[in-house]
């Protein structure tokens, strides 16, 4: 009978445990409603813009939010993925920024004016006055020209983190693309180019080229790859609405309301972000109530979380799921001696045939894949630009979109002298171990594709490797498959960083990843991108895209739409494409 | 015993030398390798190249085994090529968290499964008995992927009367990471309704690894018990009169313990590697989830290193064990 009463005092101690102090997690309709602030700072006066749905926008209170995972690094400079820019941009500012919900539009941040065109060398920066970072210390033209020698001179160990400076301003060290950085004033810095770079505004509006105190950088040693702490240890090194105050990896980053932040400040008391990998786990959480809100829903969730009464924040997609195709591929895979090649048996690809290429663009009916894999909220991509981009229509007007045509793809197979016994056979490849944005589920997407081809006619074959360089990626990149699967979130909003990262030509070899070699294409390619007058950029780059799409290098398929749940409670978030969002104009309501 | 002790710690150093190998060419046979995980999608031929270089990957595998090795012997686990973060310093950091959960579920596992091993042992043949068995059974094959998530669902969603993931109500109580055993923190803390939050976040998960753990300890204490009970000792102590309690207690139970201290130490093996599941599912900052980052992202320096801890964790763990026996039997002799 001893072991009974154990059984049941365990029991019972779970029940108490499980009622102790507990006020139910919230239910979506009864929203989760958090504590008033316990902090004695006043609380702000919202702004009135900010006046939606929810009723007058009332500060206080703590927004408990889930992304996939925490920062990578706590050095903004040193970072490259959304899950840490969505921490860092609340804590650290650029000089400039996207307009909120805008993929080409400029505001002033750190800066409150600047001159320089797309055409000019020279960019001076006004910067604004009285702004302090979180540690005390001003903002000045110093502070700047500080972070910007730092990353331009950025030690080996940092090169390969500090990625989007390097890819932005042509590596690193004295000879890239800026040639200078003057503090010209107190508050104004100058910064030369070597050469006119249309992208550079919209360049420097990435989180890693946020300004940092250059106090801070130096207390924590943050150029010595081997006694750093910048990149772990909470500091107060920002200017952003937000103030770090608490990080533990894997754990929670805790965030505070700044009261001396130059802007309006912030709504929320305090905001904390919590990593759950698992996009189930995350529904779960919100459900469950440890959360108000999470990013990146499953597309198969949307209807999930709206029938419970959360909101879905759709985010317009800034992304592109494409099928690339090589017509060289069981060349490159043979002569770099890769085990693909051997699936390949040495037999000739029928992709070298352009009409082949084209049947397959045409026996894809990009709608069919929409409502099942994007939930219905992605779009269908006729070029490479997604609906988001301040340049998709103009690229359009460059590109004639295949329309889908079975009948149509058939007879080009047969013209092209492939039939029952004589079959078109292609390798396509997908990887395994991963999901995109743009690419949710990609073994089914092959399925729906694969079928697509074979009802035309083809003959498919079907392989897979794990996503992960050397792996799938490796393999693709270096044009060793015949038919792939491959996607692009842009950086930011310039043809070049889709076309041109993708099919620029490389000491006179196209790249390597879709052996596109058209003639002309070099040549357009080199004058889309010095073009530096908007429109005639747009033009320019159009014509590159037609070239690509007319040769069939690739088929654009689709973009993706991401989305966030919150609780009917959170109001005011913005959503912008490339993700850059703040939390600043976040509230609760009651 | 001191001897036995120092033997056994010596023989430390050859397992450790063959885990280093094993562990060090394991991971280099994943597909994959860090430079790929670092790149995503960037990943042109030369920026990999570059990343290589900058991580010493091109380097001849006996010169990169050599660095590893004498890193460790110096107490380096080195740096993690994704983070840029000192092992040694994540290591720590999130250890306590998986102490706390493997502890949560230790207890669960322990509190029920003896007892109720003993009660299917001595109502052997009874209906009790068969349901004790059949329950073992579904608790030894449930994944715990399956019964996390439904625990959650049933007790986190559709009741909900405890938390869904994390480890304490972080809108409540902002309480300082000192252990970073969330428990231990809340009561340095001073804050009483701190550490039952902590405790309520611990019931699921814990319950969740506990499981499995729960239902092998129930079986080996109900074989256990079985043979102890057929003891002539056991039916003397009976014959002569002894309270049921004192017989089961004194005699029959610090008998039949001593295999299950074994499977004891040996489930510290599985919840070490289930707190890998239980931790990616309740959000816990744990080893668990660690160790998987690192394998998914090809993080070397850190599955390396991870790994190597946890086993001399596990190895200490069972020498622990083995001393114990001695406590539950003075009879046996330390040779």
């Amino acid at each position: 009978m001893r072991t009974w009463r154990w059984v049941s005092v365990l029991a019972v101690l779970v029940l108490v445990l499980a009622a102790c102090g507990q006020q139910p997690a919230a239910t979506p309709d009864e929203g989760s409603e958090p504590p008033a602030s316990g902090s004695e700072s006043e609380a702000p006066e919202p702004s009135a813009s900010e006046d939606v749905d929810g009723g007058e926008p009332t500060a206080g209170g703590t927004l408990v939010f889930a992304g996939a995972r925490l920062a990578a690094s706590l050095d903004p400079a040193l970072t490259s993925d959304g899950e840490s820019f969505r921490i860092l941009q609340q804590v650290y500012e650029p000089l400039v920024d996207l307009a909120p919900g805008t993929t080409d539009e400029l505001v002033g941040v750190l800066a409150e004016s600047w001159t320089g065109e797309p055409s000019d060398t020279e960019y001076v920066f006004t910067l604004r006055e009285g702004v302090t970072f979180h540690d005390g210390t001003p903002l000045d033209a110093e502070a700047v020209k500080f972070n910007f020698d730092r990353m331009q001179n950025f030690s080996e160990e940092f090169q390969g983190d500090a990625y989007y400076y390097g890819a932005l301003m042509d590596g690193f060290g004295a000879e890239n693309l800026i040639s200078s950085v003057e503090a010209t004033d107190e508050l104004e810095v100058t910064i030369t180019l070597r050469e006119p770079s249309p992208t550079f505004l919209f360049g420097i509006t990435l989180t890693p080229f946020s300004i940092v105190s250059p106090a801070i950088l130096e207390s924590t040693n943050a150029d010595d790859a081997a006694t750093s702490t910048f990149g772990t240890d909470v500091v107060q090194g920002g200017t952003g609405p937000f103030v770090l105050d608490d990080y533990v990896p894997d754990d929670s980053a805790t965030l505070s309301r700044n009261e001396d932040y130059w802007g309006d400040p912030a709504l929320l008391d305090s905001l904390i972000i919590r990593p759950i990998a698992d996009p189930a786990a995350r529904l779960q959480a919100l459900q469950g109530g440890s959360v108000q809100g999470f990013d990146l829903v499953n597309p198969s969730d949307y209807e999930t979380v709206e029938s419970e009464g959360f909101s879905l924040v759709e985010r317009l997609s800034f992304n592109t799921l494409y099928l690339g195709l090589n017509p060289v591929a069981r060349e490159n895979a043979a002569a770099a001696e890769s085990g693909v090649a051997e699936v390949y048996e040495g037999e000739e690809s029928p992709l070298q045939d352009l009409a082949v290429r084209q049947a397959i663009e045409m026996a894809i009916d990009k709608e069919a894949l929409i409502e099942p894999f994007y939930g219905g909220r992605g779009s269908v991509a006729d070029t490479f630009m997604p609906p988001s981009s301040g340049w998709s229509d103009a690229i359009l007007a460059g590109v004639e979109p295949a329309e889908f045509d079975a009948e149509g793809a058939r007879q080009l197979l047969e013209d092209a002298g492939f039939n029952a016994e004589n079959p078109a056979t292609i390798h396509f490849w997908y990887p395994t171990e991963v999901t995109r944005p743009y690419m949710p589920d990609p073994r089914g997407l092959h399925e729906a594709i694969t079928q697509m081809l074979e009802d035309v006619g083809f003959v498919v074959v079907p392989n897979s490797d794990i996503w992960d360089s050397p792996g799938y990626l490796f393999d693709a990149q270096n044009g060793f498959y015949d038919l792939h699967f491959l996607g692009w979130t842009g950086d930011y909003d310039d043809p070049s960083n889709w076309y041109g990262v993708h099919f620029g030509y490389a000491q006179g070899e196209p790249a390597a990843q879709f052996g596109c070699d058209v003639d002309g294409l070099e040549d357009a390619i080199s004058a889309a991108d010095a073009e530096l007058d908007e429109a005639a950029r747009g033009e320019a780059w159009a014509e590159v895209a037609g070239l690509i799409h007319e040769n069939v290098c690739f088929v654009t398929l689709a973009h993706g739409d991401t989305a966030l749940a919150f609780t009917d409670v959170v109001q005011g978030y913005e959503p912008n494409p490339t993700g850059s969002e703040s939390f600043q104009s976040v509230w609760l309501s009651e | 015993m001191g001897k036995f002790i120092l033997r056994r710690l010596l023989l430390l150093i050859p397992i450790m030398l063959g885990l280093t190998v094993l562990v060090f060419l394991f991971i280099r046979l994943l597909p994959g390798d860090p430079a790929g995980a670092i790149l995503g999608e960037r990943a042109t031929p030369e920026a990999v190249e570059r990343v290589r270089t900058a991580l010493g990957l091109d380097r001849p595998l006996i010169e990169q085994y050599w660095e590893y090795v004498s890193g460790l012997v110096r107490l380096d686990l080195g740096t993690s090529f994704i983070t840029n973060r000192d092992v040694t310093d994540d290591f720590l950091q999130r250890f306590p968290a998986t102490v706390e959960l493997t502890a949560a579920a230790m207890i669960f596992a322990l509190t029920l499964g003896i007892p109720l091993g003993m009660l299917t042992a001595k109502r052997r043949g009874s209906w009790l008995d068969s349901a004790g068995t059949v329950v073992s059974l579904i608790g030894i094959s449930i994944p715990i992927f399956f019964l996390g998530l439904m625990l959650k669902f049933l007790f986190a969603i559709h009741w909900p009367i405890l938390p869904d993931s994390g480890r304490i109500d972080l809108i409540e109580y902002a309480i300082p990471r000192v252990t970073n055993m969330m428990t231990v923190d809340a009561i340095l803390a001073g804050e009483f309704g701190g550490f039952v939050d902590a405790l309520r976040h611990l019931i699921l998960p814990g319950i969740a690894l506990g499981t499995i753990p729960l239902a092998i300890i129930m079986r080996i204490t109900r074989a256990s018990v079985i043979d102890v009970l057929n003891e002539d000792y056991v039916r003397t102590a009976n014959a002569k009169g002894l309270a049921s309690r004192v017989v089961d207690n004194r005699h029959v139970l610090r008998n039949a313990l001593l295999p299950v201290v074994t499977v004891i130490g040996l489930q510290m093996g599985l919840l070490l590697g289930g707190a890998i599941l239980t931790e990616t599912i309740f959000g816990w900052g744990g080893v668990g989830k660690w160790i998987y980052d690192a394998v998914v992202n090809n993080d070397y320096q850190v599955i390396q290193s991870g790994v190597l801890v946890l086993a001399v964790i596990f190895v200490l763990v069972n020498l622990a064990v083995d001393v114990s026996y001695a406590f539950l039997n003075p009879r046996i002799r330390y040779s």
